[in-house]
């Protein structure tokens, strides 16, 4: 039975008006050479003449325990149920849901029902954003975040309607909510539809290889600076900021290529781990060293940096350059009357995955730690979070290293429900885990404390 | 497959004859008196073989644009109806498969219908509505909307019929246009099946448990601990014992005494997957069951649930239906993959049959 080929489905999402019947219809059109099943909840306007056109209501069945995660979709096990007896005849479905659709109790559907998870997989849920409504459509429904929050494609559509800028926040804003989900800009639902389609989105493994850096850790710094320097004594000075102290590394010999700010990165990320040591305006500041300038006093606030030769050198900071106006010029000898005080520019500027404050209920994040798990541990722990906050927690994907176990184990989940399962050998790569979680008011510090409680 | 071997028949089931329908035969019944066995197949295939030899009397091809869903045989034998994903229910005389009559619904699929037990009525069910059409196709009675789509119909009487849908169960009277009666529970109804003397409602639920109903007292219990859903129920003929799936075993509840409450269900173990269609003998306690692996068993039962093999054979692909002949002498089975077998059902040894006939 496990070898058997199972017809991928791929459920596409978002409010009405949002291009879901366009981009259907460029799949039926395009992917003409395949026989596609279309389950549509949403009576549209336009026909779609291609491919099977099913309508069917959207039923949403709860069960009378009242568990969450067994509430599934009637209309889709009814149909599908009827499908699969002809699946010779099919190589795809879609399901069209409703703007208003909750998608969890649909992936669920998937997973729950035993005759369903035999002979279909979920390839992905694919979620369209009318770019030009979706900021209102998120402050009045949960609907419209849960659609981002399960989203494994979101799709920036009708971008021709709103400005580029507008666009960049709205995808900082989504990315926030999930950053799970790949991104696609189009006008009228124009997307390559290899990026829709085929995606075995819930297969780990491929989004891993197709999106490496969907785990992008969050430093705890938001601003790189490179400066190439002679010889000499410099000031940074910093004006009026939002904090009155702030973190800073700073680091003898940077290099400004992308490589090089990666690596300078990751080492300040084990340096910001240390305790902070304070300094005062006239300090000087050390090399390599977790430092937190005490920025309390009023006016310009200088802090000297002593150069030993010619060399690149870099500032690692808490917050962004531009929030203290944060600048570095050559102190002059004192019998030099020269008054003009050059700034000397940064040679290279990294702005990092910045932690914007939205106050979106819905977010995600990345839990990436190196080690192995105790597998009880974790599935004790695993099991009364997902008991106790499964309603809030939409989506869960990741792998594990079990101790003793020469497999990496991967983790799959909607709501309640998980699965684990043990997927290629570890060989000889170190052994390490990252879970991303995606839900509602998640207390990412919590979680993550208990997750190191499951460390060997 | 899984689990399981080819095997020849075994105790009470011999050799009888096998056919094969084009694609995934979907429904099946005896008709004529058993002289004619039909089959329709998902692609809206129709079959007609003759009951003793598996002659092939007539086959008609693309009956339901989209597909076949569902076949009811009227009780005389003589004609049939068809329903399927075109939304059109088709009435056919069974002697040569000629159409009679073509209803259409609307745009959607009829997945349920049912000739009543006196053969006036066919109950159709189109998406949340149920209608009933005479023998002659004229449209008598329509349902309001239900909540959700119906998703199982069953005759209480010749003028009563139970529909179950998401949360409920209701009964209408089709005839003076009435609710009789109206069952809730907040549970997906995936299956439902009455006692023959219409009291017991029993339903199979989406949540791996069987609800069931006493009408007269309007007492109710649940019956959970099915590893899956259990799509598949069955009631004797005296409504003593209920046969349920949802799982690779057949869970028999007897309705003895205070039963099935506090009670422990018969277990009936030899499929090696899970049970994918019951049916009891039209008369005494014999059952038979088939299951995903394509294997067939028959089971003598007693009043307490428990029960014993007596017959076996293998179908070949998941058994889709079973269907007892008219009067018990051979079993016929449905098959995935369009396989159609029909199996006598007879002693093997020369000793007289006792407790069934």
């Amino acid at each position: 039975m496990s070898n058997k080929q199972k017809v991928p489905v791929t459920i596409l999402t978002g409010f009405l008006g949002s291009g879901k019947t366009t981009l259907l219809n460029r799949i039926l059109s395009e992917e003409h050479g395949k026989k596609i099943a279309v389950i549509e909840n949403e009576y549209g306007e336009v026909g779609i003449d291609q491919g099977l056109v099913i309508n069917a209501d959207e039923e949403v069945f709860e069960m009378s325990n009242g568990c969450i995660c067994c509430t599934v979709r009637g209309d889709l096990i009814r149909v599908l149920g009827n499908l699969m007896k002809r699946r010779d005849k099919f190589d795809y479905v879609l399901v069209e849901t409703t703007g208003l659709a909750d998608p969890g109790p649909v992936a669920q559907t998937f997973f729950m029902d035993d005759e369903i998870r035999e002979e279909f997989s979920l390839d992905g849920i694919v979620t369209l954003v009318d770019a030009a409504h979706i900021e209102q459509q998120l402050g009045r429904s949960d609907e419209s975040s849960e659609q981002v929050a399960f989203a494994d494609v979101l799709v920036l559509n009708k971008t021709d309607l709103v400005t580029d800028e507008s666009l960049d926040n709205l995808e900082s804003r989504l990315r926030d909510m999930n950053r799970m989900a790949r991104f696609i800009r189009s006008k009228q639902a124009d997307v390559s539809i290899d990026t829709v389609l085929n995606l075995s989105a819930f297969d780990l493994d491929q989004v891993l290889k197709r999106r490496p850096t969907f785990l992008e850790p969050e430093y705890p710094f938001e601003w790189t600076g490179v400066y190439s320097l002679e010889k000499g004594r410099y000031e940074l000075s910093l004006e009026e900021g939002p904090d009155p102290t702030m973190s800073l590394v700073l680091l003898s010999n940077q290099g400004k290529d992308e490589t090089a700010l990666n690596t300078g990165a990751e080492s300040c990320v084990r340096l910001y781990a240390e305790k902070e040591q304070p300094i005062n305006p006239g300090d000087i500041v050390p090399v390599g060293k977790h430092v937190s300038l005490q920025l309390q006093s009023e006016g310009t606030k200088s802090f000297l940096i002593d150069v030993d030769k010619a060399r690149d050198i870099g500032l690692f900071t808490q917050h962004t350059a531009e929030e203290f106006n944060l600048k570095i010029t050559k102190v002059k000898a004192s019998n030099a009357d020269d008054q003009n005080v050059s700034t000397i520019p940064p040679i290279a500027e990294r702005v990092w995955v910045a932690e914007h404050e939205h106050d979106d209920e819905v977010g995600s994040f990345a839990i990436e730690r190196v080690g192995d798990v105790d597998p009880e541990k974790l599935n004790r722990w695993l099991s009364r979070l997902l008991s106790e906050k499964g309603v809030d927690i939409f989506r869960t994907k990741g792998f594990i290293s079990y101790a003793g176990e020469s497999r990496r184990i991967v983790f799959q989940g909607v709501h309640m429900l998980f699965t684990a399962q043990p997927d290629k050998e570890w060989g000889n790569e170190p052994r390490h885990n990252q879970l991303v979680f995606i839900g509602r008011n998640l207390d990412e510090a919590e979680m993550s404390r208990e997750f190191d409680k499951c460390l060997v | 497959m899984s689990g399981i071997e080819a095997f020849s028949p075994k105790g009470m089931l011999h050799e009888g004859w096998s056919a094969q329908a084009e694609d995934y035969a979907i429904a099946c019944g005896w008709a004529l008196q058993g002289k004619t066995f039909l089959v329709g197949d998902v692609a809206g295939g129709l079959y007609a073989f003759e009951g003793k030899s598996g002659k092939l009397i007539w086959q008609t091809r693309n009956t339901h644009k989209g597909g076949l869903l569902a076949m009811s045989i009227h009780p005389d034998g003589n004609a049939f109806a068809t329903a399927g994903q075109d939304g059109h229910v088709y009435l056919w005389e069974s002697h040569e498969g000629k159409s009679t009559n073509d209803l259409e619904l609307g745009k959607g699929w009829v997945e349920h219908i049912k000739w009543s037990p006196d053969g006036k009525f066919l109950a159709v069910v189109f998406t949340k509505y149920v209608y009933i059409f005479d023998k002659k196709g004229k449209e008598r009675w329509r349902s309001k909307a239900h909540p959700s789509t119906v998703s199982a119909i069953a005759w209480s009487n010749s003028n009563e019929l139970a529909t179950a849908c998401y949360g409920q169960v209701t009964f209408f009277d089709v005839v003076s246009d009435k609710i009789n009666q109206k069952l809730e529970w907040r549970g997906s109804l995936v299956s439902m099946v009455l006692s023959p003397n219409g009291d017991i409602v029993a339903c199979g639920s989406q949540d791996n448990s069987v609800h069931f109903w006493r009408r007269s007292t309007d007492q109710d219990s649940e019956m959970t601990g099915y590893p899956g859903k259990p799509s598949h129920l069955a009631f004797d003929q005296t409504g003593t014992v209920l046969a349920t799936g949802g799982s690779d075993r057949v869970t028999v509840w007897s309705f003895q005494g205070d039963g099935p409450e506090g009670t422990v269900p018969g277990e009936l173990m030899l499929h090696t997957e899970p049970i994918s269609c019951l049916a009891f003998s039209h008369s005494g306690m014999l059952l038979a069951s088939g299951a995903r692996d394509g294997s067939v068993f028959s089971w003598f039962l007693q009043k307490d649930g428990q029960g014993d093999p007596v017959g076996g054979a293998f179908a070949g692909d998941l058994v889709s239906q079973i269907a007892w002949h008219p009067d018990d002498t051979a079993l016929a089975a449905i098959n995935a993959n369009g396989g159609v077998t029909v199996w006598d059902f007879k002693v093997r040894t020369k000793t007289v049959p006792q407790g069934f006939g």
